[in-house]
């Protein structure tokens, strides 16, 4: 029996390169992203991992695009993604997002999203400079889907429905539900694969749809002007004193500096 | 914005440690914004849990003990702590920065139209706006946010961050209605414990943790357990003990694991990677054991014990617990 195909969206945030030295900049009191190289989001190229998986198994009917919201400028980062094998791309830019927060950012990408289509989106359970993990909880309801968080295996996906095993503080519930619905997926979904060298030549080709916010019919007020929260002050953190190392020339005598150091600060 | 709305994470008919430090800011925050201070309690048990938040300083604690709550995913929690917001109007919603605080928190601020603050750890009320302090790229930068005065706001907090404040103050327990129409989708078919006990490790005041310096599965059973035991603590790891099957992944700290906050953090054969140190780097006091005296765990840490973590582990035990046996 031939599997259905399904139209999966991969939600991916492009990102400061993670190895770079992070800054925010005072007087905007944004994140700097210019002269910074920019990467996709580490936690949603396990989406995209997932996602592929997801291909191979359903057949090559199943296709993968790639969804984004950033400025334009940061078009060929998406390259990536599609070397790895995604079809496709959109990415939602309007110098008018710039600033947006939390639930701006979500509700814009659901207005985008509701006009390119889906049975399923995958998305990361974090992003690597936002590091809220709200996004995907707003996006699935403003896009009125349920959503299904930590999944670390989908057993089952097709004919309307998915199974998968999702991850909890304990361990791990089995869930089912409809489809269209968005899944957030965690590390253990598999190491992202690499481009090959084939993918990275045939990447060159795939489509990069940008959409504006009026073609995704965006018709709230934007960036910081609708954002409902603001950043007063930006601080460097209490930095820490060097620690004290020792050197244990055995087992009972680092055990001891150890032991001491804990009776010092009142521990043990 | 005026009252303060907690929302009480419990499992296995106890509520989580965290609910209480909650209580206590929302308490502080309902003072300063002349509101009151809510709680919603949902899901089997919680009549139960309700009478027991009494000991709280909390002025109305809204429950249901819809069997909805524990069958499907997310959506019958997110529906009554909407439910609770809207009777009281622009207010703020704290919820744990955990697992399941984090589902609820986008959700939640979505459907209140509301900002949404993360991993919070110091808040504060200045000219009638609630303003929130948090650490953010991976702990390099301090920021600190304020929500606008006449909307909602979600805020998710860092458990340990705060101190509870038990109090009684006679607080009201009512039953929250179910909202009107409402189907739910994701069925929870089954619930599998990998890790049992281990629900504690955000709240444990001692984190015992272990990386791949470890080797394998046993030395967490007969090294760090007996440790962690000693101390009152929990067992925690890096993602590369995870990664590598030896602990389940509930166990792993760290940016895409757990963040926690104790009074004391012990990295045990735990080089100290950018990504480990985001989950504990605002612990009371770090030491590490590691045989290489040059590793990034050395930049965070208080004390740093170069040496074999097979030979420094037991005789730290052993240690810990004779000290425990004299002062009994
Ligand atoms: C997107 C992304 C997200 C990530 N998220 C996380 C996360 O949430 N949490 C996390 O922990 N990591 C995370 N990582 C992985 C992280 O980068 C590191 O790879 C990982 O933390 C390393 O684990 P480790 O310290 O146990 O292993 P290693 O770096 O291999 O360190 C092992 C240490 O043990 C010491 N050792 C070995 N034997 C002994 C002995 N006998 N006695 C004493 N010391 C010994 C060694 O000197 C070494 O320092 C993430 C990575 C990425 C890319
Ligand atoms: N601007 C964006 N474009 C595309 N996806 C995003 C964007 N922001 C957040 N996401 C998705 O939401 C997830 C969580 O991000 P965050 O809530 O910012 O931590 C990410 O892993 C992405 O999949």
């Amino acid at each position: 029996m031939k599997a259905p195909a399904l139209k999966i969206v991969v939600t991916v945030k492009l990102v400061p390169d993670p190895n770079a030295v992070r800054r925010i900049d005072p007087a905007t009191k944004r994140l700097v992203r210019t002269g910074v190289d920019t990467a996709l989001n580490p936690f949603d190229e396990y989406a995209i991992e997932a996602a592929l998986q997801l291909k191979e198994r359903l057949g090559p009917e199943t296709t993968v695009t790639i969804f984004t919201m950033a400025r334009e400028s940061m078009k060929e980062s998406l390259r990536k993604a599609l070397a790895m094998g995604a079809d496709d791309a959109v990415m939602l830019s309007d110098p008018a997002l710039e600033g947006s927060d939390v639930s701006l950012t979500s509700y814009a990408m659901a207005q985008a999203l509701k006009k390119v289509g889906f049975d399923v989106i995958l998305s990361g359970a974090l992003s690597d400079d936002g590091n809220t993990g709200g996004v995907p909880g707003a996006l699935a309801e403003y896009l009125g889907v349920p959503g299904l968080t930590n999944v670390r295996k989908i057993e089952e996906i097709g004919d309307g429905r998915i199974k998968a095993q999702r991850e909890t503080d304990t361990g791990y519930q089995v869930v089912t539900g409809p489809l269209p619905a968005l899944v957030t997926v965690t590390m253990a979904v598999g190491e992202p694969r690499y481009a090959s060298l084939k993918g990275i030549m045939g990447a060159k080709k795939k489509t990069i749809e940008i959409l504006s916010a009026a073609d995704a019919g965006i018709d709230r007020p934007l960036g910081s002007d609708g954002a409902k929260m603001e950043v007063v002050a930006i601080a460097a953190p209490k930095s820490r004193e060097k620690a004290r190392v020792v050197e244990a020339a055995d087992g009972a005598s680092g055990a001891q500096a150890i032991f001491d150091f804990l009776r010092e600060r009142k521990l043990v | 914005m005026r009252d303060v709305i907690v929302f009480v994470e419990h499992s296995g008919g106890q509520t989580r440690k965290v609910t209480f430090e909650l209580a206590a800011e929302a308490r502080r925050l309902a003072d300063a914004l002349g509101g009151k201070a809510h709680a919603v309690v949902a899901g089997s048990g919680a009549a139960a849990l309700a009478q027991q938040l009494q000991n709280h300083p909390l002025d109305k604690i809204h429950y249901t003990d819809d069997p909805d709550v524990d069958k499907y995913l997310l959506d019958p929690f997110v529906d009554y702590l909407e439910a609770v917001a809207k009777m009281t109007g622009p207010s703020v919603v704290l919820v744990p920065n955990t697992m399941l605080g984090r589902d609820i928190a986008g959700r939640i601020a979505a459907r209140l139209n509301a900002g949404l603050a993360s991993d919070v750890t110091e808040l504060r009320v200045e000219n009638g706006r609630v303003q929130c302090v948090a650490p953010k790229l991976q702990g390099s930068t301090i920021t600190t946010c304020a929500f606008k005065a006449g909307d909602y706001g979600v805020i998710t907090v860092r458990p340990n961050a705060f101190s509870a404040a038990p109090k009684s103050m006679g607080a009201e327990v009512l039953s929250i209605e179910k909202p009107p129409g409402k189907s739910y989708k994701m069925a929870v078919e089954s619930d599998v414990e990998e890790a049992s006990g281990e629900l504690g490790l955000e709240e444990a005041p001692v984190v015992v943790s272990g990386g791949r310096g470890l080797g394998g599965p046993q030395p967490f059973e007969t090294l760090l357990k007996p440790l962690a035991d000693a101390l009152g603590g929990a067992v925690g790891a890096s993602r590369a003990a995870a990664d590598a099957g030896w602990v389940p992944y509930s166990l792993q700290i760290g940016q895409t694991g757990k963040i926690v906050s104790p009074q004391l953090y012990l990295a045990v054969g735990i080089s100290g990677a950018i990504q480990h140190k985001v989950g504990m780097q605002t612990a009371g006091t770090i030491v590490a054991i590691n045989r290489d005296g040059t590793v990034p765990i050395g930049e965070t840490a208080d004390l740093l014990v170069v040496g074999d973590l097979f030979q420094i582990v037991p005789a730290l035990t052993a240690l810990v617990q004779k000290a425990k046996a004299a002062h009994a």
